[in-house]
């Protein structure tokens, strides 16, 4: 039963990393996934098709591959980081690209009218972006962000190759040390109790979003 | 009636406006004027260029070639065989002086009724809510909605949307009212609570270009009819010209048809 308690709390303990990279890259790559979009659906051209690279780049390559390049390619020409800012700059910069596609596609469904309606009102772009559009964009994206947000949960675990002691590399730790399966039965109901409040959270904010169901 | 109108101040003044997409030419040089007070109705076959031309008239289409004078301050002319708009302020003034209702009404689904009305006055003019919440609920009940002030636009019939988006538009206190087939996508039974409130307006003197298929509207209501077909104002005239002794068999043809 000790055995128990200790291995829960060692798993605890790892899951600090894992809600620290999570809770960051989400705070981070929201904002940043929402520009990209904006800048993807620019009128300027040299601006969208940047933005498209990104990207491209970002979902076209496993995110393993760009925290790899993050850590052990970027410090060959200077750009060195520690492993906990190299994991978020990556994280960022990949789920900012998804989420970037996921708003643009938003963005894209809210009909003409709208904008139109609120052109001959005087709105400006900022204002019509800000009042009319992205309130009803983020109800329709709600599902696809809560499907990436989950996602994002499990990708955590690939951290461990900058060797960080996240949730999954503890437990497999302590797996590999005792010959015991127990921690992976424990880290698994510690990523399934996240995603379980992750997915309430998600349902609260769709039925708050869908008061007035349209 | 008729002569206050006829001396009245120009509102409008289009001038041989052309208008091109990438693969059509769908206005071939259009001219009308519209005085204080006066209600120009728009008839025409689908695909005529009614829409386009209405669009041209606030911007959300640009003209090719032309002029549009809003009051006598220039939309847009031609300078040197292009077309420059107004910009900055004098834009807005003159942009800001046009309401315009849309066939699908275009509401703000996630605003109520009363929020739809406030939206443009706050952000736009930046008036004071107490400012402007009198007026907004004033208008409300004019349109006979008032008590929906708090619901959201889904859950009212298509009448009510249209009623509430025609309340929307004189918040902003507009001098010109540009109406695109208001009810044409409202069941028959419900456009006849639109054509009231638009009477109403009408009948306070409120200067209105009404494009629409409602012919016993127009006749009633227009100080003026255009018929347009194929890009061009094939004839115009009052109601008991135009309605009554078509001069164009075109317009005859169209004319026998709608009845
Ligand atoms: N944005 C656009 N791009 C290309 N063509 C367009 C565009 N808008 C309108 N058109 C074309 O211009 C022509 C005139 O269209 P418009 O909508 O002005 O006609 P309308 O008289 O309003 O017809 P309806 O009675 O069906 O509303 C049509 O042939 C239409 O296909
Ligand atoms: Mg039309």
């Amino acid at each position: 039963m000790d055995k128990l308690m200790e291995t829960t709390l060692s798993i605890l303990a790892g899951s600090k990393i894992t809600l620290e990279i999570f809770a960051a890259t989400l705070a981070m790559s929201l904002p940043l996934g929402l520009l990209a979009a904006l800048a993807r659906l620019s009128k300027i051209g040299v601006i969208s098709r940047l933005t498209e690279l990104y990207i491209w780049i970002m979902r076209g390559s496993p995110l393993m591959l760009q925290l790899l390049f993050v850590y052990f390619a970027l410090p060959l020409v200077g750009i060195k980081f520690d492993p906990l800012p190299s994991a978020l700059l990556a994280f960022t910069l990949n789920y900012a690209a998804y989420f970037a596609e996921i708003f643009r596609a938003g963005i894209q469904s809210i009909e003409r009218g709208q904008y139109e309606a609120a052109k001959t009102l005087g709105m400006t772009y900022i204002q019509t972006m800000r009042r009319i559009i992205l309130p009803q964009m983020i109800h329709r994206v709600l599902p696809p962000v809560s499907n990436e947000t989950i996602n994002l949960v499990k990708d955590t675990s690939l951290i461990y190759i900058l060797a960080m002691n996240d949730l999954l590399r503890v437990a497999r730790t302590i797996v590999q040390r005792d010959f015991d399966m127990t921690a992976f039965f424990i880290a698994g109901v510690f990523y399934l109790a996240m995603t379980a409040v992750l997915t309430w959270m998600f349902k609260k904010l769709e039925a708050h979003y869908g008061k007035y169901d349209f | 009636m008729e002569n206050t109108i006829s001396n009245g101040e120009l509102m409008l003044e289009v001038k041989n406006i052309h208008k091109k997409f990438a693969d059509a030419d769908v206005l071939h040089g259009i001219s009308f004027t519209v005085r204080r007070g006066e209600v120009l109705v728009i008839i025409g076959p689908s695909g005529s260029g009614k829409s386009t031309m209405l669009r041209c008239l606030n911007r959300l289409e640009e003209i090719d070639k032309g002029s549009v004078q809003v009051r006598g301050e220039y939309l847009a002319k031609e300078v040197d065989g292009s077309t420059v708009y107004a910009e900055g302020d004098e834009l807005r003034h003159i942009l800001g002086s046009m309401g315009m209702v849309f066939q699908q009404f275009n509401l703000f689904p996630h605003m109520t009724v009363l929020e739809n009305l406030l939206e443009a006055p706050m952000q736009v003019k930046k008036m004071k809510r107490e400012e402007i919440l009198p007026v907004a609920e004033e208008l409300l009940r004019k349109v006979g909605l008032y008590d929906k002030k708090d619901s959201y636009p889904a859950r009212l019939s298509g009448g009510q949307q249209q009623r509430v988006a025609i309340a929307r538009a004189l918040a902003m206190n507009p001098a010109i009212m540009l109406f695109d087939e208001p009810t044409s996508a409202l069941d028959p039974e419900l456009t006849g609570e639109v054509l009231k409130t638009m009477r109403e307006l009408a009948a306070e003197h409120m200067t209105m270009v009404v494009v629409t298929h409602e012919m016993a509207f127009a006749r009633e209501v227009a100080n003026r009819v255009i018929f347009m077909a194929d890009g061009n104002i094939v004839e115009q005239g009052t109601p008991e010209e135009l309605f009554g002794a078509p001069k164009e068999e075109r317009t005859k043809a169209f004319l026998n048809n709608m009845l």
